[in-house]
């Protein structure tokens, strides 16, 4: 594991440096997709309670309902997955994400309030885990950087904290 | 300071719990009401007691201390730095009673902080001055330090509103210098041409409540189908031709319209019956209501942004209202907004603005005119919808014709035109101003010393054109309802410019701000 990079305060740093990010392939893809399968499977269920209770749905139409969801989700996941990018800068945490909307978010570092290390289930499960920065704005107020190993996720926490810190962190609320 | 410790004053507490537990208990059963009444009386009367002598607060040196509940406790301590907005309001019944509810807005949460229910009408005042007070002596005794004082219009604000309030302060408890008062014919125009799409509820409860005391079982009031005869309305919905039926539903349209008018012109009337607005020091202090009474004071230099908004109606004449937003959560709004001019002429509310925030009126920028020709096709698709479920009605009912419904196309243009020509934006020197929406356009100035965060956004449709648009997130939280400032469909090149503008302003005007100690806000901007 190569940590030094989250503690680099300048250079973009994607999700993970080249030597692990097949690692993080393996896991974040399914980090994400596991949702998505999730949803896949309920829709199914939901398909089969349709056709037993209603009308009748075709058995093929549902393996094809399916099919399309999880190759949907799969898409998704890469795509999120490639177009995830987190930087610190000097003044601000810059992030750009989003499949559909691209979004390219600016945090700075004065206005983070506190920062989380979070480890959802299936996080803890793939053995990932993911920071969480909170601002005092009313929209978007919380930034989630996902699919960190654990120990880069609590450098980065500790890395955001001190940054804030230094910056000076009086409110402006 | 000595702390202050006092109860609790008033005594309609029990009432209170009373009227809920009768309510509660009334939807079971007509028989029980006379047995399970009694007992929700004293079980309520017992909890509200319970509650009353287990509610305590404090106003100490440093912090509003709090304590309650009955079952569970909660004491909280909200130190003065960090309170947003004091409203104070009255009911009628507690206007009769001399009560009034005292709420204490803090950043934190989605919920007001402190809330303290029937205190004396004299206590409430003496809090909130107190309070205001209390916070300027912790401001004042951290003046060298000031770093809760934003202060980046230095150079286009004249120090000296600033730096002379700040001695008077001390003196200026109870007689707040008054800036503005609504008068008369502003309020009746503010009544008339401002709708609140709440008041359209009011009807609906009005027909409800009636059908339910005389025609019972009838699903639609008889006056419905009085007021629709004379137009050749149906006399019962059972077998009635399409013709009547659309007839009747037209007239109960407008009906309804008229009613909502009149009630949300009521309403606006009620509720700021008597505005004035003040200053007491730093903070603003405003007064309004004829049946229910609200007053508070909103510090200024907890002020996020500056919001002057108009409808196309209040446009024509000439007229516009001033906002002013916290990071705290209103009373009555449910959102930390509150009117300062809440109707005045548009020069003078543009005069207003300019001496608040020190924002130089300039031109606005428009996007390029690819965002029109995107608004164009967008609202084109919309249109396209609309025809295709008129279509889809056509097949399930006697709908004939339904290619009718292609005239909305007609509005597409000056539909996207008007969305196009009301936007714009300004990047001055200490301020950001953004203006968007016809129907109801707001020009929202934002000190840079205020933004939390920035974004670009991209959809895969801006992606295509190149086109972007920046999210400017504020800590107030007027944009739940308002949504955060955003300019739209701007050149990809102009939003990374800004973006990076936004983001360099912040941190000199932080810069600044450590350095000088002006509050960037003018408090007598009449």
């Amino acid at each position: 594991m190569t940590d030094d990079d989250t503690v680099r305060p300048l250079g973009t740093v994607a999700l993970s440096t080249w030597i692990d990010r097949i690692w993080a392939w393996s896991r974040f893809i399914p980090a994400s997709g596991c949702s998505g399968s999730l949803a896949a499977v309920v829709l199914a269920v939901a398909l089969v309670v349709l056709d037993q209770w209603r009308l009748t749905v075709p058995t093929v139409a549902i393996g094809i309902v399916v099919a399309l969801t999880l190759a949907l989700v799969v898409a998704y996941a890469v795509r999120r997955y490639q177009g995830w990018r987190f930087e610190l800068q000097d003044d601000a945490l810059y992030l750009e994400r989003g499949v559909v909307t691209v979004v390219e978010t600016a945090v700075p570092f004065v206005r983070v309030q506190h920062v989380d290390t979070q480890f959802g289930p299936i996080e803890r499960v793939l053995g990932l885990s993911s920071v969480v920065v909170y601002t005092a704005g009313s929209r978007n107020a919380d930034v989630r950087i996902p699919g960190l190993t654990p120990d880069r996720a609590r450098s980065l926490q500790e890395t955001l904290r001190e940054l804030a810190i230094e910056s000076e962190a009086e409110d402006a609320v | 300071m000595l702390a202050l410790q006092r109860g609790v004053t008033g005594f309609s507490m029990p009432f209170f719990f009373v009227m809920i537990s009768a309510s509660v208990v009334d939807f079971v059963a007509i028989g029980w009401v006379f047995w399970l009444a009694p007992i929700g009386f004293v079980a309520g009367a017992g909890y509200g007691l319970a509650h009353y002598y287990r509610f305590g607060y404090a106003v100490t040196a440093d912090t509003v201390d709090v304590s309650s509940g009955v079952f569970s406790r909660r004491s909280r301590e909200i130190p003065y730095r960090r309170i947003q907005n004091v409203d104070v309001s009255q009911g009628l019944l507690q206007r009769v009673l001399g009560v009034a509810v005292v709420s204490i807005e803090t950043a934190g949460g989605g919920d007001t902080e402190a809330t303290l229910r029937f205190v004396s009408d004299d206590e409430a005042d003496w809090i909130r001055a107190e309070i205001r007070r209390l916070t300027a002596a912790t401001a004042e005794s951290t003046a060298d330090s000031d770093a809760d004082r934003p202060a980046s219009a230095a150079e286009s604000v004249p120090a000296s509103p600033a730096a002379s309030t700040r001695r008077d302060r001390s003196e200026d408890g109870t007689a707040p210098t008054q800036l503005f008062e609504l008068e008369a014919g502003e309020l009746l125009l503010y009544a008339l041409s401002s709708f609140r799409w709440g008041a359209a509820v009011f009807p609906l409860v009005l027909v409800l409540f009636l059908t339910d005391a005389d025609s019972g079982t009838n699903l639609v009031p008889a006056f419905v189908f009085d007021a629709a005869r004379p137009f050749g309305g149906p006399a019962t919905l059972e077998g009635a031709a399409v013709g009547p039926l659309l007839v009747l539903i037209a007239v109960s349209l407008v009906q309804w319209s008229v009613f909502t008018y009149v009630s949300s012109a009521v309403y606006t009337i009620a509720s700021y019956y008597g505005f004035r607005l003040g200053r007491a020091g730093d903070d603003f202090v405003y007064e309004r209501g004829l049946l229910q009474r609200y007053s508070g004071s909103i510090p200024a230099d907890k002020v996020q942004s500056v919001t002057i908004a108009e409808n196309p109606l209040q446009r024509l004449l000439g007229y516009a209202g001033l906002w002013v937003e916290t990071a705290g959560y209103g009373p009555d709004s449910g959102d930390g907004s509150q009117a300062t001019v809440p109707m005045a002429r548009r020069d003078r509310v543009s005069r207003f603005a300019e001496n608040l925030t020190g924002a130089k009126p300039s031109r606005f920028q428009s996007p390029p005119p690819l965002a029109r020709r995107r608004y164009l096709v967008r609202y084109a698709l919309i249109g396209c919808v609309v025809v295709a479920a008129a279509f889809g009605l056509a097949r399930v009912s006697a709908l004939e014709r339904w290619y009718l419904a292609a005239v909305v196309f007609v509005a597409v243009p000056p539909a996207a035109h008007l969305r196009y020509a009301n936007l714009g934006y300004v990047v001055g020197d200490d301020h950001l101003v953004i203006r968007t929406g016809f129907w109801k356009r707001r020009t929202t100035v934002i000190p840079y010393y205020r933004i939390q965060t920035v974004a670009t956004r991209r959809s895969v449709f801006q992606r295509r054109l190149e086109l972007a648009s920046l999210t400017v997130d504020t800590a107030s939280s007027r944009t739940f309802v308002w949504g955060t400032p955003t300019i739209y469909d701007i050149d990809l090149e102009t939003a990374r410019e800004i973006h990076g503008t936004g983001r360099e302003r912040l941190q000199s005007a932080l810069r600044d701000r450590a350095r000088t100690d002006d509050i960037g806000l003018s408090v007598d901007f009449t």
